[in-house]
């Protein structure tokens, strides 16, 4: 009894964290996919800046990517959650927590353009629309 | 019988986790979603502190606005790539490998195609070295050389190339090494915009150098995380130092209601911001980046 037990506990051991990395594995591999699928919102004239923003957020999170928009610039701002647009609100506010733009505004627009005339710190901050669960990705691009 | 029946239980556990894993179709999704419950606060972290991510512009917005000024192509400015053997270690090849990769940047935007094509050469020879060279795919390498020579996609493929290597190294647990990859590449861009100053004094030039002082604390912050590390000492004394210069840029924003275009979908932000910076400033700002510079690249 002593001997089967042991090997219960032996089989637990390395079978959980395989489904635990399953589990991980599966969410980077959404986001991978929803990351994919937001991109073709930044093409032409706009240039992505290279990097991919990434929150795994529950219903009532959100999360807050803090950046530069030099003056002079045109940005672009893709925000994306599952495979359809529409799931993602985002909200865009100064240092002073203004409110500059918001998608909810806009049936959820899955990008906006933004023209800057002088620089200035933003706050993006994203949030779900309905899901309970989801990744949140955002993707910035400059107009060339 | 009873040995028999609870020696079955191991393989029950070993089934029930198989089938647990490899149950997909409609309710996939659902049970992602149950996972992302336990899968959030770990995750979190990774966002740094208080759930804030801290981005730091891409380089070649100003490298951009150095090419716009109508500054001309100086090669004596980027780091020379028979030096590349030089870095041994990964906290040298990350840093640069942002700086080569901001001066593969540079090379494209004043289509030195040459010059391009050696700092691509540098730049995927330290991403070997580092071991990413399965974050690019075959695909993204023959775009490169075949576009060598084309500005407009070389951008956009150096763009791709920084973005494949930075989610490849967040996806490996190799945040270190993408936070000194940023570094270099912000170090490198600061240093064009100082030397531009320098020789040729431009508004616009002289703007974007003040801009960096927010962007400076927020770099600090992504490096302060591994201080720990005896490597990172001298770089975040220097990074401090430069910092206090910093400090004396004077910055007032005077908030102003944006203007939405429905139609277009454009935001014009009017707010306005003024900076004060010195020539005495920025003097002392070169030097301090000439030497943050000076002991990456040595």
């Amino acid at each position: 009894m002593k001997k089967v037990f042991f090997r219960l506990l032996v089989g637990l051991f390395f079978i959980l964290p395989s489904i635990w990395k399953g589990a991980g594995m599966g969410l980077h591999a959404q986001c991978d996919t929803i990351a994919s699928v937001c991109a073709k919102h930044i093409m032409a004239p706009y240039i992505s800046d290279g990097q991919q923003y990434r929150a795994l957020l529950m219903a009532e999170q959100n999360a807050e990517f803090h950046t530069t928009f030099y003056g002079g610039g045109t940005y672009r701002i893709a925000a994306c959650t599952g495979l359809k647009d529409g799931n993602l609100v985002f909200s865009v506010y100064d240092e002073e927590r203004n409110l500059l733009f918001s998608n909810k505004e806009y049936k959820n627009a899955p990008y906006w353009d933004f023209k800057v005339n002088s620089t200035l710190d933003v706050i993006i901050e994203a949030t779900l629309d309905g899901a309970q669960s989801g990744c949140a990705v955002v993707l910035i691009g400059f107009k060339q | 019988m009873k040995k028999s029946i609870f020696a079955l239980i191991p393989l029950f556990v070993i089934s029930l986790s198989v089938i647990i894993t490899s149950c997909g179709g409609n309710n996939e999704e659902e049970k992602v979603d149950k996972q992302i419950n336990k899968m959030i606060d770990s995750n979190n972290v990774a966002l740094g502190v208080s759930g804030k991510m801290f981005i730091i512009p891409s380089p070649i917005q100003t490298a951009m606005l150095i090419q716009k000024s109508g500054a001309q192509y100086d090669k004596s400015m980027l780091n020379e790539t028979g030096k590349v053997n030089s870095y041994s270690t990964k906290f040298f090849q990350c840093l640069n490998l942002g700086i080569y990769g901001a001066d593969l940047g540079y090379t494209t935007l004043y289509d030195q195609t040459q010059d391009a094509l050696s700092y691509f050469n540098v730049t995927n020879k330290i991403a070997n070295d580092l071991g990413l060279a399965s974050a690019f795919d075959k695909n993204l390498i023959e775009r490169f050389q075949k576009n060598l020579g084309t500005k407009d996609s070389m951008l956009v493929l150096v763009s791709a190339a920084y973005r494949a290597s930075n989610d490849f190294l967040k996806h490996n647990d190799r945040m270190e090494e993408a936070s000194l990859i940023i570094a270099g590449g912000w170090i490198e861009t600061l240093n064009f915009a100082l030397n531009v100053q320098k020789s040729k004094g431009n508004e616009d030039v002289k703007r974007r150098i003040a801009d960096q002082k927010n962007t400076l604390n927020n770099l600090i912050s992504l490096l302060s995380a591994y201080q720990g590390n005896e490597e990172y000492v001298e770089l975040l004394q220097k990074l401090n130092d430069l910092k206090t210069e910093y400090d004396k840029v004077q910055y007032k924003y005077v908030f102003e209601q944006p203007v939405t275009d429905e139609v277009t979908k454009v935001t014009t932000i009017t707010s306005k911001s003024d900076i004060i910076i010195s020539p005495e400033n920025i003097q002392t700002i070169s030097e301090k980046v000439a030497a943050i510079r000076g002991l990456i690249t040595a």
